[in-house]
């Protein structure tokens, strides 16, 4: 088993609690051992980043420094901005000493442990999209998915910046491809797969984000996708629960089901219904479970 | 067709035109990265066609698809009309506004540290790369896209500008800096590392710093802000009213209750609360005091981020000197 920290993010623990359980039931099968962190606050999203930086790079040492104290050489997350954000903070403080020592120092002050760096940020998908992962995915996966034909959807902030996240070409990403078919589907391909959702600005500016959003849910259904799935929370709760919006724009009869990553492994692996929580997803998710007799 | 070990696209470019094709059509001039002429997509990707070595493509067996820019009309082959693009350049005032008429008596002396806050930026070449994969801009051709934001950030960040605020206020209209979707494509592409998405954020920071803060992506923002201090964890279900106002949050309601019906509307009560979430506030607190507010909370982590290319991947640039930012130079003679 591999110890890593568990960082949730927001929306797994609110409006994405399937997310949630489906991790934590998968994770023992997938030769996780998740250490859950109980001090650890929001990333801030980019939001935070775009309005009080400073702010931002002390509230993400902070998390580091959280996950640094288990003892775990992994922070785990499951959430595309998550990731971004904590790498990108993780990087400046790993190499600017004169930086880190400023932020310990306030760190200190406020009574958190200072972070020495020894933490490496890392998304679920990258754990089991190679190596020790991937083989124990190609056994977890039992149950298969029966060649069901999955959409692939990145989204922006595990691909790109690509000196950030650096996991795999973001123009040319495989990883997911490479999941779905260890689970037994059929991996799907379509331009809008390393685009965006518009879910950064879909409070804010929801007409253009709906045109953002269109893109990979059509061009999914016209290349005969049975479902779609994400490694991020935002982008799931923009796919699934703004399609309801989409209809409306466009009169479209969309009814594209969105799965996160940790269930389309889990319904592979056998998780339970109370597990997979699949009545939270706004869009149906019945044509999937249907088809594999779940 | 045949071309030297060292060509790169545009010298493949001038071998078709030369000797296969004399009507292709494309920009170039300076074939050394500065001029910004040659932008172009190779295999959908926005690259100067001058940058691109060709050898490891062909070594790889790959034959390249070639074709114009994105998100501007195209004239003819590689050509794109960049009337648009120079346009929104134009809308930012990119001239230095000093606040004054008179020449001084004395030469104002600005510090280096003073010009690093807009090094990056003042890197651009206006090539258009950036822009070719905005997916805002896909989305609104009005966007004003991310050249001519982080050309507005070289001058609300230079010292010597006096029209801070006015620019700001500009910036923050619609399809201002609040539209960008983070989609990140731009940092993406520069071939010039400038990370006008960085830039988009330095524009929101010194936004909020200098309280220009009306629009609802910075009512979004702050709302994060509030959250990390009482809860630690975003107050998902107050970020609309608190983003849209409570007559827009009211008009939300039906799609509200079709949510919540799924669970995805959690209630504010009781809270989802961080441990030793006081620890976040005294944080805010604190640096708060400490003058790295506004754009400078980015500068300050871009020395780091700026040897990534250095330590990682650019195994010939690796003994290239360091430079260090907030460095003062020595006083100017006399």
């Amino acid at each position: 088993m591999q110890r890593v920290a568990y960082y949730t993010g927001c929306l797994a623990a609110l409006s994405a609690k399937e997310l949630n359980t489906s991790t934590k039931a998968l994770a023992p099968k997938l030769g996780l051992e998740l250490v859950e962190l109980e001090s650890v606050t929001c990333c801030g999203a980019g939001d935070i980043h775009e309005a009080e930086p400073d702010y931002y790079l002390h509230l993400n040492a902070r998390i580091l420094a959280y996950a640094e104290e288990t003892g775990c050489e992994t922070l785990m997350t499951i959430c595309n901005v998550c990731t971004l954000n904590l790498r990108q903070a993780n990087w400046q403080l790993k190499n600017d000493e004169e930086l880190r020592a400023r932020v310990n120092q306030n760190l200190e002050t406020v009574g958190v442990p200072p972070y020495s760096g020894n933490v490496d940020v890392r998304h679920l998908l990258w754990l089991i999209a190679e190596g020790d992962g991937y083989e124990r995915l190609k056994d977890a996966a039992h149950k298969g998915l029966k060649g069901l034909r999955i959409a692939p959807f990145y989204g922006c902030q595990i691909l790109r910046p690509s000196k950030i996240l650096g996991f795999e070409d973001p123009d040319r990403p495989w990883s997911l491809e490479a999941i779905i078919q260890a689970c037994g589907g059929e991996p799907i391909d379509y331009p809008a797969k390393i685009k965006c959702c518009g879910f950064p600005i879909i409070q804010a500016r929801e007409e253009v984000a709906l045109s953002e959003l269109i893109q990979p849910i059509e061009q999914a259904q016209e290349a005969g996708a049975d479902a779609m799935v994400t490694p991020c929370p935002l982008c799931h709760l923009s796919l699934d629960a703004w399609q309801l919006k989409l209809r409306k724009a466009t009169g479209k009869d969309f009814q594209m089901p969105i799965l996160h990553l940790s269930q389309l492994i889990g319904v592979a692996a056998g998780l339970e219904e109370s597990e997979l929580k699949f009545k939270r997803h706004v869009v149906s998710v019945d044509p999937v479970t249907s088809k594999l007799e779940v | 067709m045949d071309a030297p070990e060292w060509a790169c696209l545009l010298d493949v470019l001038d071998l078709i035109k030369d000797k296969h094709d004399g009507t292709l059509a494309y920009r170039k001039s300076c074939r050394m990265m500065i001029c910004g002429s040659c932008g172009m997509r190779m295999d959908g990707r926005a690259v100067l066609a001058c940058k691109e070595r060709m050898k490891p493509i062909v070594d790889a067996g790959h034959v390249p698809v070639i074709s114009a820019m994105g998100n501007m009309p195209v004239l003819k082959d590689l050509v794109v009309d960049m009337s648009p693009f120079w346009g929104k350049i134009r809308s930012v005032k990119p001239w230095l506004d000093p606040g004054y008429d008179e020449v001084a008596e004395k030469e104002r002396i600005v510090s280096q540290q003073q010009m690093n806050v807009i090094h990056k930026e003042a890197l651009c070449i206006m090539c258009g790369c950036c822009v070719s994969e905005c997916n805002s801009m896909e989305a609104d051709p009005d966007f004003m896209g991310p050249a001519a934001l982080a050309k507005g950030f070289r001058f609300v960040g230079d010292a010597r500008d006096q029209a801070d605020v006015e620019r700001l206020n500009t910036l923050n209209e619609e399809h201002g800096i609040w539209d960008c979707t983070r989609c990140y494509f731009c940092n993406e592409r520069c071939p010039k590392g400038v990370d006008p998405r960085d830039a988009i954020a330095k524009l929101g920071a010194e936004s909020v710093k200098q309280g220009v803060d009306h629009d609802m992506g910075a009512k979004h923002a702050k709302w994060f802000i509030r959250s990390t201090e009482t809860t630690g964890w975003l107050r998902e279900t107050e970020l609309v009213p608190k983003t849209q106002g409570i007559i827009e949050a009211i008009k939300q309601t039906g799609f509200a209750l079709k949510l919540a019906r799924k669970g995805k509307v959690p209630p504010p009560f009781p809270p989802h609360v961080a441990a030793d979430v006081k620890e976040a506030r005294a944080l805010r607190e604190l640096v708060g005091e400490q003058g790295r507010d506004g754009a400078l909370g980015i500068v300050q982590g871009e020395h780091a981020l700026g040897r990534i290319e250095f330590t990682e991947e650019a195994g010939a640039r690796e003994n290239a000197p360091e430079i260090q930012p907030g460095v003062e130079p020595p006083p100017a003679e006399g």
